[in-house]
């Protein structure tokens, strides 16, 4: 809770306070089942290994009008899957993610851009381990629907890309024969209910 | 002492010569060997999965540049991180795991560029049904894994198939997409 806080605070600063124009801004809750968080690393030059987390929660706000929002989403660390149990537990490891001690990876976002009415980017600050990076995500398809079940209901989501050096949140072990480069492929929607 | 070092230069030109034409079998890495489904959800964001069991093994012939791959994939094991969601799709509405328990991917048509392998030609065979599948690569590269002290060879491959063309067409009429695309990694450890 602290580090959310803490990492909110950040956010807030990298976004210069932010306190534009707030015409309409409606809040969103994360649809856990279309909502993933998947990565992707080179192992020895050659093949992409992948991963996701499951457990991934969150909420946020859009003001369509005004163009802006706000994200504020967590990662449970342990709930890092490969496909490999084993692989999963050297990741879970002190060395790499040292998920009992940091069980949470925070990205908390205040700032969004837009091209047109169409979102195009959203810059906040990833939390990992015990460090705090700005980082900014590709937004590809976003867009709103309605769903009609159980009852109408605005759902709005797409795809968010973005990549980092593993590094810069001290993580190094396996460095270069796996790869510092984190790809990071994020599927969201979300419900205005 | 002549004619001993001729036989030798001999024995040895003829040892070089079956190295250089001898295919090796590589036996696949379980903990970096998968394939991830993306499937468009919507028109919105994509939906990933994968399968967690599969087996098989790759002959390559570097020299002569050919090669054979032959991979089980058990229909059971997808895995999207959502358990109603596997379970839906291992209904008879997609996979129907329980009356076709693996797919199976055979191929024996490899395609070079350069020393690299740059397509992988075979067919897939999913619900029973065999369609041609080439697998483009990228990233093929082979090295000597510093902890198995063997050489693996690998890379990414990938595809896209018309689910449609396997029989499988549930939610085409509420938006889900047949085109599927395959993003399949590979390492296989020399035997």
């Amino acid at each position: 809770m602290r580090d959310l806080a803490r990492a909110t605070l950040l956010a807030l600063a990298a976004s210069g306070g932010a306190g534009t124009a707030r015409a309409t801004p409606e809040n969103f809750v994360i649809d856990p089942v279309h909502t993933h968080v998947h990565w992707e690393i080179k192992h020895f030059g050659t093949s992409t290994s992948r991963g996701r987390f499951d457990a991934v929660s969150g909420s946020l706000t859009l003001d369509r009008e005004a163009r802006s929002g706000s994200a504020s989403i967590s990662i449970a660390t342990g709930s890092i899957s490969t496909g490999f149990a084993p692989f999963d537990g050297v990741l879970r490891g002190r060395y790499l993610l040292a998920t009992t001690e940091y069980p949470t990876a925070y990205f908390v976002a205040q700032r969004f851009e837009f091209q047109g009415d169409a979102l195009a980017s959203v810059t906040g600050v990833l939390t990992l381990r015990d460090a705090s990076q700005s980082l900014t995500l590709r937004a590809l398809r976003f867009a709103c629907r309605i769903d009609t079940e159980p009852v109408a209901h605005e759902v709005c989501g797409g795809d968010f890309e973005t990549e980092f050096a593993r590094s810069a949140f001290g993580i190094t072990h396996s460095l270069p024969f796996v790869s510092d480069r984190v790809r990071v492929l994020i599927q969201i929607e979300a419900a205005r209910p | 002492m002549t004619m001993t070092k001729t036989l030798l230069a001999c024995l040895l030109t003829a040892g070089a010569f079956a190295a250089h034409a001898e295919t090796a079998t590589y036996a696949i890495d379980p903990s970096h060997t998968f394939v991830t489904f993306e499937a468009n959800h919507m028109g919105t964001s994509t939906l990933r999965g994968r399968f967690d069991k599969k087996e098989g093994s790759v002959t390559l012939d570097k020299t002569g540049k050919s090669g054979k791959a032959e991979i089980t994939i058990d229909a059971t094991s997808v895995d999207t991180g959502v358990a109603a969601l596997d379970t839906h799709l291992k209904s008879k509405d997609f996979f129907n795991a329980t009356e076709f328990g693996t797919a199976k991917f055979s191929a024996d048509k490899f395609n070079f560029s350069g020393d690299k392998v740059s397509e992988v030609v075979g067919t897939l065979t999913l619900l029973g049904k065999t369609q041609p599948v080439t697998l483009k690569a990228s990233n093929f590269n082979c090295y000597i894994n510093p902890m198995l002290k063997r050489e693996v060879c690998g890379g990414d491959f990938e595809t896209t198939i018309a689910r449609t063309q396997f029989g499988m067409s549930y939610g085409l009429n509420y938006g889900l997409p047949d085109n599927i695309r395959l993003l399949i990694q590979i390492e296989a450890v020399k035997q």
